[in-house]
């Protein structure tokens, strides 16, 4: 029996497109993942790795993340004219043919519903919005290993179509057609990026009209990710405030304390996983000199502890080169006013490339990690 | 070309396993099932045939290539900016979801209307 399947006239839905769409949609997915895996490596770098992170570029994180956010946004409307391309392939009959024709379709039908899910509940995650009963961050990261997968596994199957499609052919009579098409895709690719890569790109904030944070909404001159009121800390949380500093030599140092000590200033950005990011002025204590005072040697590492009651990122770990890095510091102050309670006041860490849930606010607490032999 | 494929489609299999291995022991594993399906369903019931139904509804128009183009461009720019207008509860501080949504939009497309409007006007010129 053969079910009434819909018919598709449409010239341009043919793997000449597909492959055209495709290359875009590829290298896009390419750039997302890669980034991916750079920021989940310094938010969560295996113990061999954590003394390899490079401290230097520090707006290397503000790179990354911005491209990984931007590209994915670039991907979802490159989806959707690649499903648009190869949709009439769905009411393929026979639905399968062979055993590996059936194969090849299921392995389709995970390419495409990772790749969907992936781009559309990272789009969800960059408001802060979580529908979802799964955590994110975990099911985003094992999904984009599925989505690379696939991928791969795609190419290996399509590419002799690939490549009798890589150029185009010259008797083709929809090539003009084609061109419209693919500069339309490129249009709607630029409009998607020009309104919204302005929350990490300062040049292009005049156009952010559609991404989820301006840097310009902000309250001394930086967006907050997480409140003091989401942390539970308020001010009377931080009287009688002293900085516990453990180490060979552990000592506690209060506000006035730390403001008598010699202050840097640096330039430095904090840059959110959700990929908006802004540079600001930090003034404040080397963490290298608090850390010397307790006896720790160059090249140890540090555990900040925050005053914040509950959070994934309540306690964090900063290896040995950040901590040594003469711009990390203890930081009293953003650009010039003593940090607001939102901020991280009394105090709050601010490091080098590293992704904004590790500049931690409301500190507590800092433990030299020195290794006892 | 035939070990590259062969290599290039083990390493597939190899990097699915990998995620199903981070993902399988995850909690919530039937919601991330539902969450797949959905995808899926969203754009292969929903949105896949009202692009098709509108690439067939400009099909005859005069200077297609252009209105398509603009169509494509707003399609975009709607789909990114849908979950912001739809997300439900306050914004979790005052620094996310900052902007006008809904108006900002409606600026976005007007002004490729207006793009697409000037490229006919200089297309039809020439």
């Amino acid at each position: 029996m053969n079910p009434t399947l819909p018919r598709f006239r449409g010239r341009l839905h043919d793997a000449r497109t597909a492959v055209a769409i495709g290359r875009w949609l590829g290298s896009a997915v390419v750039v997302c993942f890669l980034t991916g895996l750079i920021s989940h490596v310094l938010q969560h770098p295996p113990g061999w790795m954590a003394g390899l992170l490079p401290v230097r570029p520090v707006w290397g994180y503000r790179l990354t993340q911005g491209l990984h956010v931007a590209s994915g946004l670039a991907a979802i409307v490159l989806v959707m004219a690649k499903l648009w391309a190869v949709y009439p392939r769905l009411f393929t009959w026979p639905a399968f043919r062979s055993p590996l024709h059936l194969a090849e379709r299921l392995s389709i039908a995970l390419l495409v519903a990772a790749t969907v899910f992936e781009l559309f509940t990272g789009l969800i995650n960059i408001l802060q919005w979580y529908p979802w009963p799964f955590s994110f961050t975990q099911t985003h990261y094992a999904v984009a290993w599925i989505v690379a997968g696939a991928l791969l596994l795609h190419l290996a199957v399509k590419a002799p179509l690939i490549r009798e499609n890589w150029r185009g052919k010259p008797a083709d009579l929809d090539a003009a057609d084609r061109r419209a098409l693919l500069a339309g895709v490129g249009a709607a690719v630029g409009a998607v990026t020009l309104t919204t890569v302005g929350q990490s790109l300062s040049a292009l904030r005049g156009f952010d009209l559609l991404a989820p944070r301006n840097p310009d909404v902000a309250t001394q001159g930086m967006p907050i990710n997480r409140t003091a009121a989401a942390a539970q800390v308020t001010y009377a949380s931080s009287e009688g405030w002293a900085l516990e500093v453990a180490g060979p030599k552990p000592y506690r140092v209060t506000l006035a304390e730390l403001e008598a000590l010699p202050q840097r200033r640096v330039r430095l950005p904090i840059a959110c996983v959700e990929g908006w990011s802004v540079d600001a002025w930090w003034s404040g204590v080397p963490l290298r000199d608090l850390l010397a005072r307790a006896g720790a040697p160059p090249g140890t590492a540090v555990r900040v502890e925050s005053l914040e009651v509950w959070g994934y990122y309540r306690v964090m770990e900063m290896p040995a080169q950040y901590a040594d890095d003469p711009q990390t510091l203890l930081a009293l102050r953003l650009n010039d006013e003593v940090l607001s309670l939102d901020h991280g006041y009394p105090a709050r860490i601010i490091a080098p490339n590293r992704p904004g849930v590790l500049q931690t606010k409301w500190v507590s607490r800092m433990e030299a990690q020195v290794e006892t032999l | 070309m035939r070990a590259l494929r062969l290599s290039l489609g083990a390493a597939g299999v190899a990097l699915v396993g990998v995620g199903l291995f981070f993902l399988l022991p995850l909690p919530g594993l039937l919601g991330v099932v539902v969450w797949f399906a959905g995808a899926v369903a969203l754009h292969d019931v929903l949105i896949g045939p009202i692009v098709l139904a509108t690439g067939v509804l400009v099909a005859r128009l005069p200077d297609r290539a252009v209105v398509r183009g603009a169509l494509i461009t707003m399609g975009g720019l709607v789909l990114i900016t849908v979950p912001a207008l739809l997300r439900p509860g306050p914004s979790p501080n005052p620094t996310v979801l900052v902007q006008p949504y809904g108006r900002n939009l409606l600026i976005c497309l007007a002004a490729v209307a207006v793009v697409a409007v000037v490229l006919v006007l200089l297309r039809r010129r020439r």
